[in-house]
């Protein structure tokens, strides 16, 4: 692995240890209470308030932290979500052959297809407009993505010596893919997840920003931003400071998730 | 690889932060040349409320009325920017004296922009249109006391009344008076205005040119056209680089800066009549009791409110009448802010502990902000609110059509529409007889001071019940380009009548 890689991976674990300690720091301090509107309309950062206040008079900071909560739970509800789903699909179609081979690849091409922030759109304007559904909506998206490779990288591997060798063995294929499949597909999925993971946090703050994402009062990035749009002139801080976090955070998971690939793919070290 | 991944997400980010910014690019127009002579000059009007079709009757929305109403179309009567009502179309008017019959006789001379003569049939054609049972007209049950119309000729037009209505002269302003040969109106239309309508290009603009023909004083310029825009930062871009002169009402007051410190700008404060409500659904628990209903007004400080979301502008208001209506009366002080008292009272109506409730709130400005603010003000005293918020659709089917609410955000837009309270059936269930007896006592006076002295009462009533909790009065902001005059500041019920603007 080259230094300039391994700085990659300095940088972006340090950026998303920033946004991750601050959400932790949240959850035993906050500088004031969510909901205490006493700060005055629009106060300018400083004193009492380090980056000022909202039209309601809520401490912008407080607000910047809790928006930090539902960004990473965010990334992490919607990995899970596309990891579990995309993974199971993935195995599925990876074993399945002819025709239903066939199907699965056309199904995961159109889901793929259909862009991530609309799909998100069509079940939030199902289900309402929650955290938990713009969680799940974000999640399925993903899943189609992690399926697809899922799916290519089992089939690279089933047509190895080696597994041939371990059904003539007389292995089951549940061990087979325990044992064999599972290790060699976890790398390379587990980089994608992290990638995902940003792209998530990207697609909750539009969702937010669109009204579709967290509803009022929680604090989500994109929500912040929506509401600071009207204000920019007058305070522009308070669209400053979410569109940095943003930025952080999703440069920081990124050149993470390449840093990782660097560790985990043999090819790429040399 | 790693690098063009980083730089994707930038550029999505950066997408993001200015979505609001980029959007005013789109609008760039030749309108910033000055016209050589006043009266040729075209008149650039931004505003947010891009109509839904072009028909008052098939729910064409506010904006339709902003574009049309005045402009293309006239009525029998008009509603002055002053708030007084004037005749128009109808020239005289005589009215019997057990108040059963209204005779008008039409302004002769006055022709459609398709070139046919206005004629009585007319009238009795546009009138029926709003009273039909398809009808989404707002005002058709204002109408239901027309038993007949006659049409005895050609200037003439009898409406025959199944009892009096002192309103009646008010609520013809707001019917259009249409060719009652027109076969499409929701998306041309033909009037009898000093414009007529041009051409509409749905999500951007839409134009009006001067009526060559037309009965009147024609107006003072060529034509008008409305530039639409979904962004209020993008429609305030829009004014400062001249891409439109005037934006008819300003959404927010942080932008304001950038006008009133500048000579080619002028801000002009008028009077709205747009409340923003907290409706309770009056007839189910826990809003069914008054003292629950007033311990929650107490609990909201409104004027914090309406600094928070409107800065130095805007009124209080502590009913449903708005300052321009004859029937105005100061009641802020009832049911003011008073968080201990509010303790109190919902002690005495049995929740001590306070209790939850669901706010439906419409998703877009201010109503997320002001829920957000209901929410915290009424922690305070023990209730919970939760947010649940719907779009303007699910507004309209879940709360107004199906009642299926406990509490709801609404800005209601027209004068004179304390009236509701007397409508048991109306949405919000609010059901006291002695309200709907002055109602219907005033809609029967005989003189408008009776009708006056009676919706007082009434109004006093709901503001000491609490029917709703009015939470303030929107500021009706009108921005111009100095270079303009003679354009209506007021915009009441979303009127804008721009045959008088003047272009120099």
């Amino acid at each position: 692995m080259s230094r300039r890689r391994s700085l990659h991976l300095a940088a972006g674990l340090l950026l998303v240890a920033v946004v991750v300690g601050g959400v932790l720091l949240s959850y035993l301090w906050l500088p004031f209470a969510p909901d205490d509107t006493s700060g005055g309309r629009l106060a300018p950062p400083g004193g009492d308030h380090l980056l000022g206040t909202d039209k309601l008079g809520r401490d912008l900071f407080t607000q910047l932290l809790i928006g930090g909560r539902i960004a990473i739970g965010t990334a992490l509800g919607a990995v899970t979500v596309g990891g579990v789903l995309g993974v199971s699909f993935g195995l599925v179609a990876g074993f399945a052959t002819r025709w239903l081979d066939d199907a699965a690849a056309v199904l995961l091409d159109i889901l793929i297809a259909f862009p991530t922030l609309l799909l998100a759109m069509l079940i939030v304007a199902g289900a309402g407009a929650s955290l938990a559904t713009a969680v799940i909506a974000i999640g399925l998206a993903m899943a189609a993505v992690v399926a697809r490779l899922t799916r290519v990288l089992v089939k690279q591997i089933l047509a190895r010596d080696y597994i041939t060798a371990a059904r003539v063995a007389g292995i089951s294929w549940p061990r087979i893919v325990v044992s064999h499949v599972l290790p060699n597909i976890a790398p390379t999925v587990s980089v994608n997840l992290a990638l995902q993971a940003g792209l998530a946090v990207l697609a909750e703050a539009s969702l937010s920003y669109l009204g579709l994402g967290t509803p009022p009062p929680n604090a989500s990035w994109g929500r912040m931003l929506y509401e600071a749009q009207a204000t920019v002139l007058v305070a522009p801080v308070a669209a400053l400071a979410p569109g940095i976090a943003l930025v952080a955070l999703v440069i920081g998971v990124n050149l993470t998730a390449d840093g990782l690939r660097d560790f985990t793919d043999p090819r790429r070290s040399r | 690889m790693n690098r063009r991944a980083v730089i994707r997400t930038l550029a999505a980010v950066t997408a993001l932060s200015l979505t609001g910014g980029l959007a005013a690019c789109g609008s760039d127009d030749d309108s910033g040349a000055s016209a050589a002579d006043s009266s040729s000059a075209i008149i650039q009007v931004g505003s947010v409320y891009e109509p839904q079709n072009l028909d008052n009757t098939a729910g064409g929305g506010q904006g339709v009325t902003e574009a049309l109403n005045g402009n293309v179309y006239e009525g029998l009567f008009t509603l002055t920017d002053t708030g007084a009502v004037e005749p128009l179309l109808a020239k005289d008017q005589k009215v019997s004296d057990d108040g059963l019959t209204y005779t008008f006789t039409l302004q002769p001379n006055v022709k459609f922009h398709s070139g046919a003569a206005l004629t009585s049939k007319d009238v009795k054609a546009s009138v029926e249109r709003v009273t039909a049972e398809n009808s989404k007209s707002a005002r058709k049950s204002n109408l239901a006391v027309i038993k007949s119309i006659d049409t005895p000729d050609d200037a003439t037009v009898v409406f025959t009344l199944s009892s009096r209505s002192i309103s009646f002269v008010y609520n013809l302003s707001y019917i259009w008076i249409s060719n009652a040969a027109a076969t499409d109106l929701t998306t041309t239309a033909d009037g009898t205005g000093p414009y007529k309508f041009g051409e509409w290009k749905r999500g951007s603009t839409l134009s009006l040119t001067k009526f060559d023909g037309y009965w009147g004083t024609a107006a003072k310029n060529a034509g008008v056209v409305f530039h639409y825009f979904t962004d209020a930062t993008a429609l305030n871009n829009a004014l400062l680089t001249n891409a439109v002169d005037i934006v008819t009402s300003e959404q927010s007051p942080d932008a304001l800066a950038q006008f009133s410190g500048n000579a080619s700008y002028k801000v002009n404060d008028g009077k709205g009549t747009t409340k923003l409500l907290l409706a309770f659904n009056d007839k189910v628990a826990p809003f069914d009791k008054v003292a629950v209903r007033q311990a929650v007004s107490q609990a909201i400080d409104d004027k914090k409110l309406l600094t928070s979301i409107w800065g130095e502008y805007g009124t209080e208001i502590g009913s449903m009448v708005p300052p321009t209506d004859p029937w105005y009366e100061d009641l802020t002080s009832v049911n003011a802010y008073n968080v201990e008292n509010a303790k109190k009272l919902l002690t005495d109506a049995g929740f001590p502990n306070g209790f939850t409730f669901s706010l439906d709130t419409p998703s877009y400005d201010p109503h997320p902000t002001a829920a957000t603010f209901i929410k915290s003000e009424l922690a305070k005293v023990g209730i919970t609110v939760n947010i649940n918020t719907i779009t303007a659709d699910e507004w309209y089917t879940k709360v107004y059509q199906k009642r299926d609410f406990a509490a709801t955000l609404q800005e209601h837009v027209n004068d004179r529409d304390v009236v509701w309270y007397g409508n048991p059936d109306f949405y919000w269930g609010y059901n006291n007889t002695q309200v709907t007896d002055l109602v219907n006592k005033a809609e029967q006076a005989t003189t408008t001071d009776e009708q006056t002295s009676l919706l007082k009462q009434a109004n006093k009533i709901i503001a000491e019940e609490a029917a709703s909790d009015w939470l303030y009065l929107y500021p009706q902001i009108v921005v111009a380009s100095s270079k303009l005059t003679g354009y209506p500041v007021n915009g009441l019920n979303a009127q804008f009548f721009a045959y008088g603007i003047v272009k120099s």
